[in-house]
């Protein structure tokens, strides 16, 4: 009986794995050594509890380039970043019947927000369409921008194609509409500086490429922006009064915040400094230029994004003739213990702008401890399967 | 430190406190962080106590750090403490 081949992961996209040993350490530790109420009791626990939360917001606050890391609040993931950010403009900097502009390539937890936003106070959209080529045409901004324009929300790299957008030609033309960026998909990878890039918010997870476990997450917030707080409630601070504290990190961080989960995210945010932001993008773009060289040769497979030769993430759509994504994904996993996304990734909008709206696409995305020979086995899994 | 006339120095949140501690290891001024004595306020937060001797560079080191004073006292008991007047506390930039 042949052995089983170890399983092959190819699904960063949706969350990394594996994770460094110092990320699970860091949880570990936390969980077995300390309890788990920062900022609220004056003990000794408390307060290591405490400056693991601080230690991960400098070290957040460093690799995007924030001078001030209490801008950084801690969420349970993107989504909740991003709708703390599209809610919490709304009354604030958003009116009704204002118009936002976003990107014909975002995932739902913008999409779903501004749908809602369309439908209950009147907000207008408009999206920035994909070219041919998979690239998101920045250059017409200035053409939907209006007077009321007062949101550009992007996504830096795309969940479904891996194409980067030029968030910084976004921050230069934006004018004084605020620039919400979704990171879930770069942060790690591609370098970001808010001050550079003129952000003024960016939403970042950190269960993908910062390595971190699940539930943990959290967005900047420049200086002179204020948000509608999703929550209020305890926060350890200003207890005397009723009153939520209208300073970061605090305004946003009611509750006992997801101390495992940021103790994780700390060490995985120092692991991708240590190994290096450049190291790693390499290291991802060329096992996608291999993979994308090797389907690139077989003609039943279709690959949908941007070309080899593009700066590009380590995310591939692909179909394969005469296969349903599903189909493809399960005798991936099944029969070559290689683990895949096939369908729509939470972006209908995506798969709408490249023209594989509603079956989908199956997904590769490698990560950092993917490697060669991983890339070699997805490539003769899908010759196997396409001539099957 | 407890033979020499300690201050005690009130942040916003635990967030500018550890920022503070970490000023204070960075510039290796003696330091403690304490519960907020209940004699200054019934916040359930954390204070940082130094000596007196490190007052104006303390103050200083805030100031250009933007870590903003809630309350500044001089310990001058066990559980006493005499607050030192805002025209004595270095303005610090807003949030």
């Amino acid at each position: 009986m042949s052995p089983t081949p170890a399983s092959i992961y190819c699904d960063n996209a949706a969350t990394s794995f594996p994770k460094p040993r110092e990320v699970i350490d860091a949880v570990s530790s936390v969980l077995s050594r300390v309890s788990l109420s920062p900022g609220r009791s004056a003990h000794q626990f408390s307060l290591e509890c405490s400056r693991i939360i601080f230690d991960t917001r400098e070290a957040l606050a460093e690799l995007f380039n924030c001078h001030d890391s209490s801008r950084i609040a801690f969420t349970c993931n993107v989504t909740e970043a991003l709708n703390v950010g599209i809610f919490g403009l709304l009354g604030v900097k958003l009116q009704p019947g204002d118009h936002v502009i976003t990107t014909a390539l975002e995932h739902n937890s913008v999409m779903r927000p501004l749908r809602y936003l369309g439908k209950t106070a009147d907000i207008r959209l408009s999206i920035l369409p994909v070219a041919d080529d998979g690239e998101v045409m920045v250059s017409e901004l200035p053409r939907l921008m209006q007077d009321n324009t007062r949101l550009i929300v992007a996504n830096h790299v795309s969940n479904v194609t891996g194409a980067v957008v030029d968030v910084e030609a976004i921050g230069r033309d934006k004018g004084d509409a605020v620039f919400l960026v979704d990171a879930a998909q770069s942060a790690g990878v591609f370098p970001i500086d808010v001050v550079k890039m003129n952000i003024d918010m960016l939403a970042f997870t950190g269960h993908k490429s910062l390595l971190g476990p699940s539930g943990s997450g959290g967005f900047y917030l420049r200086q002179g922006l204020s948000l509608r707080p999703l929550k209020m409630g305890g926060t350890g601070s200003n207890s005397e009064t009723e009153i939520q504290p209208d300073f970061m990190p605090d305004l946003y961080e009611a509750g006992t915040p997801n101390t495992l989960g940021i103790a994780g995210l700390g060490a995985g945010v120092r692991f991708v400094g240590s190994t290096g932001l450049t190291n790693i993008r390499e290291h991802e773009q060329k096992l996608c230029r291999l993979f994308l060289d090797g389907v690139g040769q077989m003609k039943e497979i279709t690959v949908f994004g941007p070309a080899a030769d593009k700066e590009r993430a380590a995310v591939v759509s692909l179909r394969v003739k005469g296969k349903s994504e599903s189909e493809v994904a399960q005798s991936l996993d099944r029969d070559f213990n290689i683990m895949v996304r096939a369908g729509l990734h939470c972006a209908p909008a995506a798969h709408r702008a490249i023209g594989t709206f509603a079956d989908g696409t199956v997904r590769f995305s490698f990560g950092l401890f993917n490697t060669e020979a991983d890339v070699a086995a997805c490539l003769k899994a899908l010759e196997i399967i396409s001539k099957k | 430190m407890k033979q020499t006339l300690t201050c005690v120095v009130i942040l916003f949140s635990i967030h500018f406190v550890l920022k503070t501690e970490k000023l204070f290891k960075r510039e290796g001024i003696g330091h403690d962080v304490i519960p907020v004595p209940r004699e200054i306020s019934s916040d359930c937060g954390m204070a940082v106590e130094f000596s007196c001797r490190e007052k104006e560079r303390v103050l200083d080191l805030l100031s250009s750090a933007d870590i903003r004073i809630a309350g500044l006292y001089i310990r001058d008991g066990k559980n006493s403490f005499q607050p030192i007047s805002p025209e004595n506390i270095a303005q610090n930039a807003v949030n």
